[in-house]
């Protein structure tokens, strides 16, 4: 729970780097049927009798707080209810629309082959185990509950009335019981055999024997075996199982690969976003350059268009006053020449009374 | 560096954001939205101008008991809206012939938007009159209509009511006079010509018995007598039908059928298997009419389905005629169909679905012949010897002496929560084979001394003493063989599986087991 607010946006990013680097190793891109020798368990719905041993024995081997009605008291049974954090396993009852007694639904995790909680999760707090039980790792768990957004079951549940360290809890396919060897504790408790422990794939062959030898007793469908990909835990039943609340809108396509073509988008958007970015830098820069430029260019030819201007006007008023010059000149010759003449005149006017 | 991956960062939530608001707005518009809806056995769909092209407008689903008790009341009768030829009343509504969409819509839009207005204008409730409110897609009833069946109650309460003169109902039709005849000795059911939909001039079976039965019981009451229904819930409503008097002694239907036979497989042929003589007469009690059986037609199986199969039987032979388990016309599939009772469904639903090719299995009904001679002939030395091996056949429940049944089984305690089980052997073998003592078809099935012990000890010989079960369940789970449940497994398995298929109520875990006391 200890992270910092660094490391955590360094996760991200070594997450979104890890994204664009693995590309088509991702789930979803390959048909994958699951590990070979995972474990599973099949319930069968129509051996189910409501007794809530399975959920009596799960809140012991999970060491869970009691409920405040026993387990033999079977008026729950009248409630829709779901999992929650001190139930990982809960029993509903549908009502049989063949009117005959009640049908019983075992809830738990279904343990995906491929779950969208493993995919959701971006600490990797979640993991398929190759044995089969999805398991959770607490310590790396940030409380995002993403998890809990994209389980199409709505399973993973949260402590929150645990202010500290809450968890996300659900059924742990009791995986370190089976690590012992021992039965998971809702199968080991079942009187009636509803619940089968062992390999998947030996769970899908008894399934599909069972219901061709009692045709009429069985929905020629295992629930699980392609259901979001596949699923650890499967069903088998008598009635339809959209009527005992199960989801048939869900496909046989895994979350992973339904999520993966969209958010393979991610990494390209993630790569492209730097391009994108020194892109718009680059274009700003050179947008930058060219003004500049051209701030340049008006300056010069305004300066050169001063200087043209100026160099006309110049010899436009030099040529001027050289007129003006000439003109003055030519005017100063003749006022000469006429004050020469008057001179000369005056001067013979006087001169002969001289000579006298 | 930082910056980047900041960048990256909130790139990443604008993205998820966006995502969670486009899959919320998504999710908010796959809500079902539940409409009351009414039940009604009355319910037509008209739509009989989609014949001449595609429809402009939705069909008009309409009340036809509404309007025929609305007329009732007024004291008009059908005549308002449908028409006669020949005495007979027609189907169709105000015409005896669809003469193109233009016409149908304007006999249908002019009759009926004319007689609600006029309703209106007198002052009394009355339909609609503006398009959408017949033309309705979201039209809230739903048809409740029950399919009817005319079984061997009703035909006997008909013939009685019309002296047994057959011909009142069966005919023939003579193909060179082009009209109908009847034929004594020919007589069947009606779906053997009039099938679901009218082939050439062979009415549809929905057609046939609405112009047959409504007519005739119009004119019965008519003449002021006791006549069946004329409304649509009269034979098609829930609870109308059951209203119907079942007749519990009835006549036989005579049809020259004997009463008991030999299953005929051809001409000459030489059988290896032993012949199975049948009784006719029983069977014909424990069905509701003859297509249980005869299911295209009143022929022995034979002339469609022979040794070897032919095209008129589609390729079925004999043999599969009789065993196939998935035909519920074939022996065993009827035999089977049976076992789904309460008292057999204990033990059987439990016993995997299948033909036993076993010796005992197959003698019950192909006996060994006699080496006795009749000194008649054919049909009737037939007939003798069938009724002769029938009685050699063994019909009797056999099990073992009391005294040799364990009364009380201790099952001793798997789990320190609970008491031992004393399970009460003695009492529920009593019970099972009270349960079947008038069952003739069980009692056949279960002459061997054990048979019934089988329903619980399976999987082994019949013996007087048979393996315990906790000499093959043991452990829960075992990995050689998975199908075979542990101790614990088994016995609930067995117990409450056999509890809820008879119906039996103690399912609970005190029921059969005390808790410890401490």
């Amino acid at each position: 729970m200890s992270i910092s607010r660094r490391e955590f946006l360094g996760r991200i990013g070594a997450v979104g780097i890890g994204a664009t680097i693995t590309g088509k190793a991702h789930a979803g891109s390959k048909h994958f049927t699951g590990n070979p020798d995972g474990v599973g368990v099949l319930h069968d719905i129509s051996r189910c009798v409501g007794c809530r041993a399975c959920e009596e024995a799960c809140n012991k081997v999970n060491e869970l707080s009691l409920p405040d009605l026993p387990f033999d008291d079977k008026h729950v049974l009248d409630k829709k209810r779901r999992t929650t954090t001190d139930a990982y396993t809960v029993v509903n009852s549908y009502k049989n629309i063949n009117d005959r007694a009640p049908v019983f639904r075992k809830i738990q995790c279904n343990h995906c082959l491929e779950p969208a909680c493993v995919s959701a999760c971006f600490v990797r707090a979640f993991k398929k185990s190759k044995a089969g039980p999805v398991i959770y790792n607490a310590s790396v768990c940030v409380g995002c509950r993403y998890c809990m957004v994209a389980c199409p079951f709505e399973i993973p549940t949260y402590e929150y009335d645990d202010p500290f360290t809450p968890r996300v809890v659900k059924c742990t396919m009791c995986a370190p019981r089976i690590e012992k060897g021992q039965l998971p504790g809702c199968v080991e408790a079942c009187p009636k055999e509803a619940l089968t422990y062992g390999k998947r794939s030996d769970l899908i062959k008894m399934a599909h024997d069972r219901i061709s030898k009692y045709p009429d007793q069985y929905i020629n469908h295992i629930y699980g075996e392609y259901e979001m990909g596949g699923t650890s835990w499967l069903y088998i039943s008598g009635v339809d199982f959209k009527d005992i609340g199960m989801r048939e809108d869900l496909g046989v396509t895994s979350a992973p690969a339904l999520t993966h073509s969209a958010l393979s988008l991610v990494p390209m958007v993630v790569g492209l976003w730097p391009v994108f970015l020194a892109g718009m830098y680059g274009m700003s820069k050179r947008r930058e350059k060219v003004a500049e430029q051209e701030k340049e260019d008006a300056v010069c030819s305004a300066v050169e268009k001063a200087g043209t201007e100026a160099d006309s006007k110049l010899a436009k008023a030099l040529e001027q006053s050289k007129k003006e010059q000439e003109k003055a000149l030519a005017q100063a010759e003749k006022e000469k020449e006429k004050a020469v003449e008057e001179a000369l005149k005056n001067v013979a006017d006087t001169n002969p009374e001289e000579e006298s | 560096m930082n910056k980047a991956k900041l960048l990256l960062f909130y790139f990443g939530i604008t993205f998820v954001v966006t995502l969670f608001l486009i899959c919320g707005l998504g999710a908010n518009q796959t809500g079902n939205v539940e409409q009351t809806t009414i039940p009604r056995s009355d319910v037509i769909s008209i739509d009989t101008i989609s014949r001449f092209g595609k429809l402009e407008r939705p069909e008009v689903l309409f009340l036809h008991d509404q309007h025929t008790d609305a007329m009732e009341k007024k004291g008009k009768d059908c005549k308002v809206c449908h028409q006669s030829d020949k005495g007979q009343m027609s189907q169709k509504f105000m015409t005896l012939k669809d003469e193109g969409a233009q016409a149908l819509i304007d006999i249908y839009h002019g009759t009926c938007i004319e007689c609600h207005k006029k309703t209106s204008d007198e002052g009394e409730k009355s339909g609609p009159v503006i398009c959408n409110d017949c033309h309705n897609v979201k039209s809230q009833v739903v048809s409740s209509r029950q399919p009817f069946g005319f079984d061997k109650s009703l035909h006997f309460t008909h013939s009685e009511a019309v002296e047994k003169k057959c011909e009142r109902c069966h005919h023939e039709y003579d193909e060179k006079a082009k009209k109908l005849f009847y034929a004594k000795g020919k007589e069947g059911t009606c779906r053997y010509c009039h099938k679901d939909k009218t082939i050439d001039n062979k009415i549809s079976i929905k057609l046939a018995a609405h112009v047959g039965c409504i007519n005739c019981h119009i004119k019965t009451i008519a003449e002021k007598k006791d006549a069946g229904p004329i409304k649509c819930r009269g034979c098609h409503g829930v609870d109308e039908q059951k209203k119907i008097e079942k007749k519990k002694s009835i006549t036989r239907m005579q049809r020259e059928q004997p009463d008991t036979t030999i299953i005929k497989i051809g001409q000459d042929i030489d059988t290896r298997m032993n012949l199975v003589p049948f009784d006719h007469k029983s069977h014909e009690e424990y069905n509701d009419n003859c297509r249980g059986c005869h299911h295209e037609g009143l022929d022995t199986c034979s002339k469609c389905h022979p040794i070897t199969g032919i095209q008129e039987g589609n390729y079925i032979s004999l043999e599969q005629a009789m065993h196939r388990i998935k035909a519920k016309q074939s022996c065993l599939g009827c035999h089977e169909n049976n076992k789904q009772q309460k008292e057999c469904a204990g033990c059987h639903s439990l016993i995997r679905k299948n033909i036993s090719y076993n010796d005992s299995a197959c003698a019950t009904c192909h006996i060994k012949k006699d080496q006795e001679t009749d000194s008649k002939d054919g049909i009737e030395a037939i007939k003798l010897q069938s009724a002769r091996l029938l009685k050699s056949r063994p019909l009797v429940i056999n099990t073992f002496n009391a005294e040799d049944i364990p009364e009380i089984v201790k099952i001793k305690d798997f789990t320190k929560k609970y008491q031992p089980v004393e399970f009460p052997h003695r009492k529920i073998i009593n019970t099972l084979t009270n349960n079947i003592k008038n069952n003739k078809l069980a009692n056949y099935f279960h002459s061997d001394k054990g048979t019934i012990c089988q329903g619980c000890h399976h999987n082994m010989p019949l013996t007087k003493k048979p393996s315990r079960c906790t000499n093959c369940h043991g452990k829960p789970f075992d990995e050689m063989n998975m199908s075979r449940p542990g101790a614990i497994g088994a016995y609930h398995i067995q117990c409450m599986g056999c509890h809820d298929n008879m119906g039996i109520d103690k399912m609970g875990c005190t029921d059969c087991h005390k808790l410890t006391e401490n």
